[in-house]
């Protein structure tokens, strides 16, 4: 029973470190550009997609070949969406914002059901036995997702507190208007912003197919995940979306044995609501 | 003619949907991304009910109280939040009402859906024709834009433009914003379940797959596309969009192409929504008396 019980707490450590890496890229663009991307979902869903279609005929790529070409696809549709889409949008109002990206969210979903169908799809890895570690049972694929996840949150910090571009770029997300007369470019920090995000969205969405399979609603799904473990940490709070997504994570694989298991992505939702009720709207400013 | 009449109950439907996503979206502000919950939680309530040999006009009151209950309970602690918070809250109670619809199956039969539903008899009158049926939609739509003309036009209906304006104006002249949103969100919600229950009974089955973001996509472009906060923008939207989606279906394409179709037209739904937000964004009708435009509203 304990094992089990550790196996849980396991795999809701990893959940939480994927969930980790959506909520960081959601708030980064929030904190820069002052808006939900609901779009984010589909950069996840596109990385992954990418990655597959790297290693699916006829190019059948190995899969540490394929890994930084479907990663850079990812950043092109993230910077694309921003130049095409967001940059000529850049002073419209919030809600205009948030139903053209809900529109471009949807495009995308759809444009990915139509080159590879609705149905789930795997990598095609044999299913490898894990090895056993204090009785829990840990498979390659969920070794390299704890890795390169904890990697990234590494260079996430030294990043954002030791380089200029992240510096400047948490300048903008307290005031962009200060920034600006501070001579901080906005513009390339801009873009350097959905550069990060749709990074940690891809390789977020590329670990967790790994881990368990990929299909086009999984944007969706982990958009409102990632924006859960947002709104626990503190909007535009970088340290804040980590703990949250792990909170998440921990959460949904703890109330699977409880609640029936249909209802494993509600747990994100209801943690939101309750959170909601909890700390109205106190919570959404962390800065000060 | 049956096509015809087809395309017109599907329109009004739409209609009676968009116009209450237009209470919420277009007059108080409220991004409202969930809006096909309450239309599910409508279909099921008259459905479920009809099928267990209740009268239709219980059937029916009954999905509108249960719409408006949750959208109750969905507004309270909701629409504590700023606008794009309130967007993704009500997303996922989309996705949720889903869930709940696809996992309680002893309620709902999951996946398989509701087959069966009878069509609707009201004062021991059953409209079984689809020309009845017409007929019965009309009227509902005819009540729901009536109700709704009258709701906008009354204070009640300025307080709600004086919030989507400027909440904090509207607070300082003594109005309780969260209270009329509340209020507005609820009427919403079962105007919504109207239509959700008239399409149940219309098409006679429904499954979790009827509810998914694809409606709430939908209605939210026929708002937008017929212009938000106009009284006559979701006729227009309403029409356009639900005769193109209808035509696609007797479009007689071999099989084959069909699995690239459906998603083919989603992506011209949501590409037509970042179009629409990028060249037109007060839509084709434009809202009279209304100098500064949320779509192209400065922000410095």
């Amino acid at each position: 029973m304990s094992s089990f019980f550790l196996q849980t707490i396991f795999n809701g450590i990893l959940a939480g470190c994927i969930y980790a890496l959506f909520a960081i890229g959601l708030t980064l663009i929030y904190g820069v550009l002052n808006f939900v991307n609901f779009a984010h979902g589909e950069l996840i869903m596109w990385g992954a997609y990418f990655l597959y279609f790297l290693m699916d005929r006829p190019l059948n790529l190995p899969l540490s070949i394929a890994f930084l070409p479907a990663l850079c696809l990812t950043i092109l549709l993230g910077l694309g969406s921003d130049r095409f889409i967001f940059k000529p949008l850049r002073k419209a109002s919030r809600l205009t914002l948030l139903i053209t990206s809900l529109g471009l969210s949807f495009f995308l979903r759809n444009g990915a059901q139509f080159f590879w169908g609705a149905e789930i799809r795997t990598y095609g890895f044999e299913i490898k036995r894990g090895m056993k570690l204090f009785g829990v049972s840990i498979t390659p694929n969920q070794l390299a997702i704890i890795v390169s996840s904890t990697l990234c949150m590494i260079l996430l910090y030294l990043f954002f507190y030791k380089s200029r571009m992240g510096k400047s770029m948490r300048a903008i997300s307290d005031d962009l208007e200060l920034a600006r007369v501070m001579g901080i470019p906005s513009d390339r920090a801009i873009q350097f912003t959905w550069i990060i995000a749709s990074f940690l969205a891809g390789l977020g969405g590329i670990l967790l197919a790994l881990d368990t399979n990929l299909h086009p609603g999984m944007g969706l799904i982990n958009l409102v995940k990632a924006f859960a473990a947002t709104l626990l940490g503190g909007v535009g709070n970088l340290w804040g979306a980590l703990l949250g997504g792990m909170i998440i994570g921990l959460s949904e694989n703890i109330a699977v044995l409880l609640l029936s298991p249909g209802y494993k992505d509600a747990i994100a939702f209801g943690i939101m609501v309750m959170m909601l009720l909890i700390r109205s709207s106190t919570i959404f400013w962390p800065k000060e | 003619m049956d096509l015809f009449l087809h395309l017109c109950v599907m329109c009004l439907i739409y209609i009676i949907f968009a116009l209450s996503l237009n209470l919420e979206i277009g007059y108080t502000g409220l991004f409202n991304f969930g809006h096909v919950a309450f239309f599910g939680i409508g279909a099921y309530t008259s459905a479920l009910l009809t099928l267990h040999h209740f009268p239709f006009e219980l059937g029916l009151v009954m999905a509108l109280t249960l719409s408006g209950i949750f959208g109750f309970l969905l507004g309270l602690p909701s629409l504590r939040l700023r606008g794009d918070f309130f967007g993704i809250a009500t997303l996922g109670f989309g996705e949720m009402i889903r869930m709940v619809f696809q996992n309680e199956v002893w309620l709902t039969k999951g996946p398989m859906g509701l087959p069966g539903i009878p069509k609707p008899t009201l004062f021991s009158f059953r409209f079984a024709t689809l020309p009845q049926y017409f007929l019965l939609t009309l009227g509902f739509t005819a009540i729901t834009f009536l109700f709704l003309r009258i709701l906008i036009r009354s204070p009640f209906g300025r307080v709600l433009k004086a919030i989507r304006e400027d909440e904090i104006a509207a607070e300082a002249l003594g109005k309780n914003a969260y209270r009329f949103k509340i209020k507005s969100f609820v009427v919403g919600s079962i105007f919504a379940g109207l239509a959700g229950a008239l399409w149940g009974h219309y098409t006679t089955f429904i499954s979790p797959n009827d509810f998914t973001l694809l409606e709430t996509i939908l209605v939210l472009l026929i708002v937008v596309l017929g212009g938000k906060g106009t009284e006559w923008g979701p006729l227009l939207g309403a029409a356009l969009l639900i005769f193109f989606q209808e035509s696609l279906r007797f479009l007689r394409l071999p099989p084959e192409y069909g699995r690239y179709l459906a998603p083919l037209q989603q992506m011209i739904f949501g590409a037509l929504l970042i179009f629409m937000m990028l060249f037109r964004p007060e839509g084709l009708i434009k809202e009279r008396g209304r100098r500064v435009y949320a779509g192209t509203q400065r922000v410095e």
